[in-house]
């Protein structure tokens, strides 16, 4: 955290020159001069150059929570309905953890039809008829494999490249690698994000400096249109009275740095003041999603009851990242411990889960393109891992897979309307082209610009990075 | 690819006959074609020169001859060779990973290798398979493994004015040879301020600081360091510096993050030691394996037991379903903490290969993971849980405890022989293991015909099931599943129900049986512990109807917190008017009215006795617990996992330590023993150079802002050496020879002149601009506790109840947990996964990692924080309120704020500053003020004071 102090007068005198009583005319007119002249040395966030050029500025990823079922959803296997019903042998990872053993299990077919969609002919099911529309635009990896059978490991796994070991989280290293793109808000959002299976180190920095450390706004479990930023409101002050409290705290300040003759360590203090002081104004605005024309509400399915709550997520990570944040987390989830998509029985319930994220998915992609922004910002859906293609216990529902599921990209430097790797003929196993999350996480560096062999932090006496000593970047799927 | 494969498969297959050198040729034709292209795309950029997976080179024919961690890749001419195996998908390595090559070249892969598998490639650098590095070979010569020397202390004629202990003289020597001088004496007001913070972890008050200021008694800065070390906030802010290197946490936080209800004995133990002073050896010992050593009291032995809670508050993931990889995660866990908190070594790196910096071979991570291996932490289940163990209480406590035990066995064993009884009377079914479907005068579902929601495991281990089985739930996915019987032809109308099970106590004695009827849904709870009340198998469930659209549905489902199995085997549907005889006609027995009357009069007596023990439970000392090790009741060494995979044993290794300290190592192990107590007297050895520096180093990190070796918890070579080695082994020979005192070693520091320097810029700053050569005091960031404790104190709302438990009673989770108390920080729980704002805003040292150094970082949600948080806008709002009680004018007033938040008194130009703050918050206001709008006025300051960089930094 030294860097955070090398911080010299004249950066100081500098970022003094447009004080509080400066910020009152126009925040964000202040906010980029300092930029221009100072972030360099003031935020110690500024904007760092890749290792080679990037394809994506930033990252949206969708978070799928509980694990969505490959085999209802994208990856179509037709035996399924063929065999419905039949014993057969396979070796569920579960089964294979605890006891060693390989078991037999019965088929069980998908209860949503398949239909070919776009000019890339890909299948989606009955589940998803918005997002089945702009296939053309989206990049299926069909041979997904990840670590981790229960959630709690796996979703750690997705998020830090570890199920057990405390690491840092993607959008902490992709903060770190880049910096951020603005300096009024922070540069790693998760929006409503679970408290369980790992909740906080989800989006913490582990080692990473903290600030590095993904901010949560709202948690899963509370409405959308309800979420704020912590801190950014005072329920004593009226906005006045605190710019005058901040211009006299900078004068008692000064006061006390000159007292101690000439010491660079205070003026990132100063300067977190100035900062705090813009979040405060331009942060709230961001999330008021009333500004929004009618129709853009009406594209994310804000105003209808299944869709209302996720397609607010939405809209806000597409108007963050607009922002200028760099890596945002939306979260379809909750904080049980059997989440959202995660259908141990009644496999039905997926309908439920596919309604209310579908159009708002749908929208935010279709919305991102007319504006431009998917040529730089990448979408990634998906989650912690499949479902089996067979019912669990014989049951009503699937069983995790971690060995075989789907995840979907879209946006800068992936190809449109392309599928790449595929599950065995039940859709139990990756076998073709497959991609590990190590090697997904690899590909998701490589495409903002970074080398994942060489995005490291030393701690500990030795230098860590997202993907251990794995990983290895799928070119093929990159245009 | 494709094409070449089926082309190789055209060629005619090679007769016994052909002469050596054709197989040869043939098989060079096969390499060059087929194999080495293949070898290069596939297989190279994990097995080639830069990386050497599972140790196996294949860009070289010396690579597959030799193999990698499961032997040979490839033995000429035979056809079960490992790699082709692997390229067939068939040993579970299934190779390469991303996908099954083509049959065709498997095909030309198998051709080749029966041939002779011929390779011209020679090896280009040396094969690096997973070697481990015998002790004889590890370099000793590392400066931190150096026996500790005494010093001479470096005294000369120049530096005698400013010195005032030994420990100055180091310092000034190396400003000297550096051409610097030191700081001047920092003015009482910082000084007094600065060892409060620095010893309490509190500001002093008012009366403190104007009592120093104008002591003029020499003696007076020893007095107050005195004072404060006896203080119990002492331990508090002392014991939290412990718990910040232990990454003490009440929550396991991870995956599924489970409450540590009794860590916070483990933190009362830590704070109490300090406190004691218990020798830093001894409180090392206790931590590692306390439970092993003897005691002379029952508060002594409590401790003890206490302190090994050290080993098990990591963040373990007790979810994991391979309980093998759980449980060496937990030892690596465990070494990691013990090598880094005190002998500042990162072993875990040894763990997969021998460590790349530090001499610790592969072989000692497992020759220490077998002494934990060896203890017993974990308790497993679907998720698994740590140790417990109960704790000793005093003599009366234990008498009373002895003698309800007594009596509650008494009243059990009367209960069970009257129950004996019973069972002889009723011609029991103790012998019949299994009761025929057909003997039962009623409909039965049994549970062969039931529908299993979640994983039901089979048995007929228990005797008196119905039908040829019964099934249970092994007391795993709790909450997840269930068995539903259904069919029961055509049972319509009213019936009464029984269900069947097999007593046992590892049972669950609370488990939900739901009836669908034509009336609704009706649960009712049947504790499966004790034998069914009818024939040992059957309890009634009470009378339903049912009808033709709501059939009869019993659902049997296992529960989220259930305390033990889940059995599932049959519901008996007889009619109402039917007896208990003529539907168990088989199971009942003629009884003559004596003893008809003499089981009604024993069922009675059961009764009471029941109440009676139900009674006792309830008045029942309840003995605490501990999280704490035992001993495991197999002791051993282990394998080593070769590149940390627990699967794949290597060779044996003895338990032992670091091979690298120079002293003896310890003596073969008693095999009953694990090996703990030898290790942890080996670590506190006043021999082992590492833990007295190591120590010595963070005492001085803690009072002096920076560590003489500034890696903390790095001793090794990718650490960072002593500014001041000399100076290093004064203080640890100090630690030592004090009996491990670290108090002190503190006092020592604290009335060096090296502490009491200024802390402002010097001329000597622009030559060390990082202090590294300590010419001036470091200023020290307020700590996130130090915030808030302070705000409370100023507030006049600091809780000053001690120790005892954080967790509010009925707290089930962590979530959403409410950080109300008003008690000093170090008493707020400490979740993984949950921290007080405050802490999280303000570097709160990660529970999840070991780190004995504070960030501190310095961001806009801090100032967010200090601007907006109801916490700081409460507080000061008190403190206006108290300040305002007192009948002061306004300068007076600006005075004593300055004093309670900054400890000194204000310039002339801050008394002005904050003089216009107090008049211009309301400027509407003509004359004077009301209440509300001065007590405003007077929040604000003391508010804009907290946010000041003089608040927030020690000086």
């Amino acid at each position: 955290m030294d860097h955070l102090n090398n911080l010299n007068r004249r950066t100081l005198l500098r970022s003094l020159g447009c004080g509080f009583g400066h910020i009152a005319a126009s925040a964000l007119a202040c906010s980029s001069h300092a930029a221009d002249s100072t972030s360099e040395l003031i935020n110690p966030l500024h904007e760092r150059q890749p290792h080679f050029p990037a394809r994506a500025k930033r990252v949206i990823f969708i978070f799928m929570q509980g694990g969505p079922s490959h085999v209802d959803t994208f990856d179509y296997k037709p035996i399924l309905a063929k065999r419905d019903g039949e014993l057969e042998v396979f070796d569920d990872a579960r089964v294979l953890a605890k006891t060693k053993k390989i078991t037999k299990h019965r088929i069980f077919q998908s209860p949503w039809k398949f239909k070919q969609y776009g000019e890339c002919g890909q299948h989606v099911s009955e589940l998803f008829p918005h997002i089945a529309k702009q296939v053309d635009d989206l990049c299926f990896l069909k041979g997904m494999h990840t670590d981790g059978v229960a959630h709690g490991p796996a979703t750690l796994f997705l998020h830090t490249g570890s199920i057990n070991l405390i690491r840092p989280s993607v959008g902490s290293w992709v903060l770190y690698g880049l910096g951020s793109e603005n300096d009024n808000l922070p540069g790693f959002v998760t929006l409503q994000p679970s408290m369980g299976n790992g909740g906080p180190r989800n989006y913490n920095n582990a080692f990473l400096p903290s600030i590095y450390q993904g901010t949560a706004i709202g948690r899963a479990g509370g409405r959308a249109s309800d979420i704020k930023l912590k801190n950014v409101t005072n329920s004593r002050w009226t906005r006045p009275q605190q710019q005058r409290q901040l211009d006299i705290l900078r004068r008692l300040n000064e006061q006390q740095i000159a007292k101690h003759a000439g010491t660079a360590e205070f003026d990132a203090v100063l300067n977190s003041y100035e900062l705090a002081w813009r979040m405060q104004i331009t942060a709230p605005d961001l999330l008021d999603l009333s500004q929004e024309p009618e129709h853009i509400q009406n594209m994310y399915g804000i105003g209808q009851k299944a869709t209302d709550d996720f397609g607010r997520q939405c809209l806000m990570a597409r108007r963050l990242c607009e922002a200028g944040v760099r890596f945002v987390q939306v979260n379809y989830g909750d904080n049980s411990n059997n989440p959202r998509w995660d259908q141990h029985s009644n496999l039905e319930k997926h309908a439920e889960h596919a309604l209310n994220t579908d159009q708002p998915v749908a929208g935010l992609i279709q919305d991102l393109k007319q504006r431009g922004l998917l040529e730089d910002t990448l979408i990634w859906w998906g989650g912690e891992f499949g479902r089996t293609p067979y019912a669990q216990s014989n049951g009503t529902g699937r069983d995790h897979n971690p060995d075989g599921f789907t995840i979907f990209a879209a946006g800068a430097g992936v190809k449109p309307g392309f599928s790449f790797g595929q599950t065995d003929e039940f859709g139990h196993h990756a076998i073709q082209n497959k991609v590990h999350m190590h090697d997904w996480h690899a590909t998701l560096l490589h495409l903002l610009g970074l080398n994942h062999e060489q995005l490291t932090f030393r701690h500990d006496g030795r230098d860590f990075r997202l993907t251990d000593v794995h990983g290895d970047v799928v070119h093929e799927i990159m245009t | 690819m494709v094409l070449f494969g089926l082309f190789v498969l055209t060629r005619p297959v090679l007769g016994q006959d052909s002469s050596q050198s054709d197989l040869t040729l043939k098989s060079e034709e096969l390499f060059e074609k087929h194999i080495r292209p293949t070898l290069i795309e596939h297989c190279e950029r994990c097995h080639g020169q830069k990386k050497q997976q599972s140790g196996l080179r294949l860009d070289a024919k010396e690579g597959w001859e030799v193999g990698g961690d499961s032997g040979p890749a490839i033995v000429a001419g035979d056809m079960d060779s490992l790699l082709l195996e692997a390229i067939r998908y068939e040993g579970g390595m299934d190779m390469p990973p991303k996908g099954k090559l083509p049959d065709s070249t498997i095909e030309a892969f198998e051709k080749w290798i029966q041939l002779g598998a011929f390779d011209p490639r020679v090896k280009r650098s040396n094969h690096s398979a997973a070697k481990t590095t015998t002790p004889q070979q590890v370099d000793r010569s590392f400066w931190s493994f150096q026996p500790l020397v005494t010093p001479e202390v470096p005294r000369s004629a120049d530096t005698k004015e400013w010195a005032t202990l030994d420990l100055d003289y180091f310092i000034l020597d190396e400003l000297h040879k550096n051409e610097l001088e030191p700081a001047p004496i920092a003015d009482r007001e910082t000084l007094i301020r600065r060892i409060h913070y620095d010893l309490t972890g509190l500001p002093p008050s008012v009366e403190e600081i104007t009592a120093f200021v104008n002591e003029t008694d020499p003696n007076a800065w020893e007095k107050v360091v005195d004072q404060l070390l006896d203080q119990p906030a002492f331990g508090e802010r002392w014991g939290r510096h412990w718990l910040d290197v232990v990454r003490f946490a009440e929550s396991s936080g991870g995956g599924r993050t489970l409450l540590f209800p009794d860590a916070w004995k483990f933190r009362d133990y830590v704070i109490e030691s300090f406190n004691r002073d218990t020798p830093y050896d001894q409180f090392i010992i206790e931590q590692i394996a306390g439970d092993l050593l003897t005691s002379n009291d029952h508060l002594e032995r409590q401790r003890q037991l206490i302190a090994t809670g050290f080993l098990l508050l990591g963040p373990t993931n007790y979810e994991m379903q391979d309980k093998d990889i759980l449980e060496m995660d937990v030892v690596d866990e465990q070494l990691d903490t013990i090598g880094k908190s005190m002998m500042g070594m990162t072993i875990g790196c040894a763990r997969c290969h021998d460590h790349k910096f530090d001499p610790i071979p592969t072989a000692d991570y497992y020759a220490l993971a077998g002494i934990f291996k060896s203890t017993l932490s974990l308790i497993h289940s679907n998720v698994s849980s740590w140790n417990k163990v109960d704790l000793p209480l005093d003599e009366k406590q234990e008498t009373l405890i002895a003698k309800q035990e007594a009596e509650l066995a008494r009243l059990e064993n009367d209960q069970k022989s009257k129950q004996n009884r019973i069972d002889e009377l009723q011609g029991t079914l103790k012998k019949m293991k299994q009761i025929n479907v057909d003997s039962i005068n009623a409909v039965v579902l049994d549970d062969i015909d039931a529908t299993r929601e979640g994983v039901w495991k089979e048995s007929i281990f228990i005797a008196g099931y119905v039908g040829k089985q019964y099934i249970h739930d092994e007391n795993m996915g709790l909450g997840e599943k269930s068995v539903t019987f259904e069919d029961a032809g055509d049972a319509i109308g009213s019936y009464r129900l029984y269900i069947s099970h097999t007593p046992g106590s590892n049972r669950a004695s609370k488990v939900a049986v739901k009836i669908r009827h034509v009336d609704g849904e009706t649960s009712v709870t049947i504790n499966q512990r004790p034998p069914g009340p009818i024939h040992g198998s059957f309890t009634e469930l009470g009378t339903f109807t049912f009808s033709e659209e709501l059939p009869a549905k019993i659902t049997i489902a296992n529960q989220a917190a259930q305390d033990g199995v889940v059995i599932a085997d049959s519901i008996v549907l007889a009619p109402v008017a039917q007896s208990i005889d003529q539907t168990f006609p088989t199971l009942a027995s003629t009884k003559s009215p004596e003893q008809q009357q003499e089981i009604e009069s024993l069922k009675s007596q059961i009764a009471e006795i029941e109440q009676e023990i139900k009674k006792e439970k309830q008045a029942a000392t309840i003995r605490p617990v501990a999280m704490a090790v035992s001993e495991s009741q197999s002791p051993g060494d282990i394998e080593i996992a070769i590149r940390g995979v627990t699967s794949q044993k290597g060779e044996r290794v003895k338990r032992n330590v670091l091979s690298a300290a120079k002293w003896e190592p310890f003596q073969d192990l008693d095999e009953s023993s694990s090996g703990r107590l030898e290790l942890a007297r080996w670590i506190a050895d006043r021999q082992n150079p590492l833990t007295a520096r190591v120590m010595a180093n963070r005492i001085w990190y803690w009072m002096m802002g920076r560590g003489l070796v500034r890696s903390l918890d790095n001793f090794g070579s990718t650490g960072t050496a002593p500014s001041h080695p000399e100076l290093l082994d004064h203080l640890a020979t100090q630690l030592i020879e004090e009996n491990w005192s670290v108090k002190s070693l503190i006092k020592t520091i604290a009335l060096s002149s090296t502490y009491q320097q200024a802390s402002s810029l010097t001329e000597s700053s622009a030559f060390d601009s990082e202090n590294r050569l300590y010419h001036r005091a470091n200023r020290k960031r307020l700590r996130a506790e130090d915030i808030r404790d302070t705000l409370l104190k100023i507030g006049k709302t600091l809780d000053p109840a001690r120790g005892g438990p954080s967790i509010k009673a009925g707290t089930k989770i962590e979530y959403d947990y409410q950080f109300e108390s008003r008690r000093r920080s170090v008493y707020l729980p400490v979740f993984r996964n949950t921290l007080p704002e405050v802490f999280e805003v303000f570097d709160f040292a990660d529970p999840n990692i070991q780190q004995g150094k504070r960030n501190e970082s310095t961001v806009a949600s801090q100032a967010l924080w200090l601007m907006n948080h109801p916490l700081i806008l409460d507080q000061t709002r008190n403190a206006a309120k108290a300040l305002l009680s007192l009948e002061l004018n306004t300068d007076k007033r600006i005075e004593l704020a300055f004093l309670q938040t900054l400890g000194r008194f204000p310039s002339k130009l801050e008394a002005e500053i904050m003089e216009q703050l107090a008049e211009s918050i309301n400027d509407t206001a003509v004359g004077t003020p009301s209440n509300e709008q001065e007590l405003d006025q007077w929040t604000m300051v003391y508010q804009t004071l907290c946010q000041s960089v003089d608040f927030l930094y020690v000086n």
